[in-house]
């Protein structure tokens, strides 16, 4: 498969997934450019691995847990300009803002959200999870089963 | 029920997804800019050359013959004389979501004599006054200088090095740039690195763990050793000593496999780091004629002796009790005196 291939067939997924995970389409197009072009560039290696799909997952995976999870020095110095999302406007956001779980979800970890959108969105066995997630099948279950008793505890208790 | 409503609100969420065609250009444009950045990184690295193992290598050099540099037609420049100090930074990833820091801040000091290299860490959580900014952290001067969009790895280098000299008063004649790849190429293309641990370590990145005593690394083992902080007693001074005893290492090795003296090897280990480091100040070659004059290539670490600041953030400070004479002893030339007065703060290497 050449990448052209890959990028025609696969862009939209990752997209989609992106979307899952950071819950901003902007967020989600740099994610994927970010992730797409280290792809482009390391084209070979991605496709030696056994199933491209899932190794490109899990490059994408690890650029959104480890994404501006930086340190004092890169937050509070080196932003020329402010992180805010400027306010919603279209519907479909605003759509999303009245959603309370929505909400909820935003604040969980990185990864146990990355692994709900696995699970939930994707519709993937923990096996799978747990070789984008680069853990254990057991490590992919109690991530998933706190995140849902986290949102158990906050979400319910608004309804 | 909760499964529910997540899949719900995900469904709900598949509207923002943005479209293909205009990710797809920016992908491409993005791509077409990485890749030029890549090659004049590659054009520049291999003008340099560099022995990159300049890195500590170019300690290997066993006086012997004369270096390759004499061996070129044009007029050579004359051997430099006086003590030098090139200075490395080992930075960690360069990305362009976030400046890259330089967690390691090694001076490596050629003395006048030509007695042996000495090894200098200055801790990355020294607070210095970084040149035009105000008082942060030494290694985050490397993130001020480079920026993150993308990273500039000379800017960083400049900054860094213009922040060391206001510290210590001595120049720098060259520099270079070590990131986690260069120094893993390194080491598998000398085929692995060997280095001697004064107490366990357990990695905290990955399931490695490095038993006490002398073991040969390659390349990816190396690196995780090198990235080890936490859960050593004293932290990131800790992992500088580790750096030290790493480049001991390196340098052992590149001379035992006579590496400096073998073209089919040396161009081995120039393409591989080649395109990836970053060198400044005087050329390599000038420099690389300096080696066959030291006596022994054994180096001794020592670090900037510190005291934390009691502030936040873990920062230290120069010890004003031991700093100012170790500092004097770097200007004048008679670290060896100092080592020799201070066995206790130079560290063990194997």
């Amino acid at each position: 498969m050449t990448y052209e291939e890959f990028a025609d067939a696969r862009l939209g997924a990752l997209l989609r997934y992106a979307v899952m995970l950071t819950g901003d389409p902007h967020q989600a197009q740099d994610l994927v450019q970010e992730t797409m072009v280290r792809v482009q560039l390391n084209w070979r290696r991605v496709a030696r691995s056994d199933v491209p799909e899932r190794y490109v997952r899990r490059m994408l995976t690890n650029q959104y847990v480890d994404w501006r999870r930086g340190s004092w020095a890169r937050r509070v110095l080196l932003r020329g300009e402010p992180d805010e999302v400027p306010a919603p406007t279209d519907h479909a956001q605003s759509a999303v803002d009245r959603d309370e779980l929505w909400s909820w979800l935003s604040r969980l970890p990185r990864r146990q959200r990355a692994a709900l959108v696995l699970r939930y969105y994707e519709d993937l066995p923990d096996a799978e999870i747990a070789e984008i997630l680069g853990c254990a099948v057991g490590t992919v279950r109690s991530c998933i089963s706190r995140a849902l008793a986290t949102l158990r505890a906050e979400y319910m208790e608004v309804c | 029920m909760i499964e529910n409503d997540l899949r719900a609100a995900f469904a709900r969420l598949e509207a923002l997804t943005p479209p293909t065609g205009p990710v797809r250009a920016a992908i491409e444009r993005a791509a077409v800019r990485r890749r030029r950045r890549r090659f004049r990184l590659r054009v520049g690295g291999t003008a340099l050359v560099l022995v990159a193992a300049a890195t500590a290598g170019f300690t290997a050099f066993v006086p012997h013959q004369p270096a390759p540099a004499t061996l070129l037609d044009e007029p050579a420049p004359p051997t430099p004389t006086g003590a030098l100090n090139v200075l490395l930074l080992g930075v960690d990833s360069m990305s362009t979501q976030r400046p890259p820091l330089a967690d390691s801040v090694l001076l490596v000091h050629l003395p006048a004599d030509r007695s042996r290299p000495y090894l200098v860490s200055l801790p990355r959580d020294l607070e210095v006054a970084i040149p035009g900014l105000h008082r942060d952290k030494l290694n985050a001067a490397f993130a001020y200088g480079a920026g993150y969009d993308p990273p500039d790895q000379s800017k960083g280098y400049d900054l860094t090095r213009r922040a060391v000299v206001d510290l210590t008063g001595v120049p720098v004649d060259a520099g270079a740039v070590l990131t986690y790849p260069v120094l893993r190429k390194v080491t598998d293309a000398l085929g692995g690195v060997e280095v001697c641990l004064p107490q366990p370590i357990r990695s905290s990145h990955t399931r490695r763990a490095y038993p006490a005593g002398c073991q040969r690394l390659d390349g990816a083992a190396s690196v995780d050793l090198l990235r080890q902080r936490r859960g050593l007693p004293d932290g990131g001074l800790d992992r500088d000593r580790n750096a030290q005893r790493f480049a001991a290492g390196l340098v052992r090795r590149a001379r035992a496999q006579d590496v400096l003296r073998d073209p089919v090897q040396l161009s081995r280990i120039v393409a591989a780091v080649g395109p990836d480091l970053t060198v400044a100040g005087r050329s390599v070659l000038d420099l690389l004629r300096v080696v066959p004059e030291l006596t022994s290539v054994e180096p001794v670490g020592l670090s900037l002796p510190v005291e934390l600041t009691g502030g936040s953030n873990g920062r230290l400070r120069a010890d004003p009790k031991a700093a100012p004479a170790f500092l004097a002893a770097l200007r004048e030339d008679r670290l060896a005196e100092w080592a020799a007065a201070h066995p206790d703060r130079v560290t063990p290497i194997r």
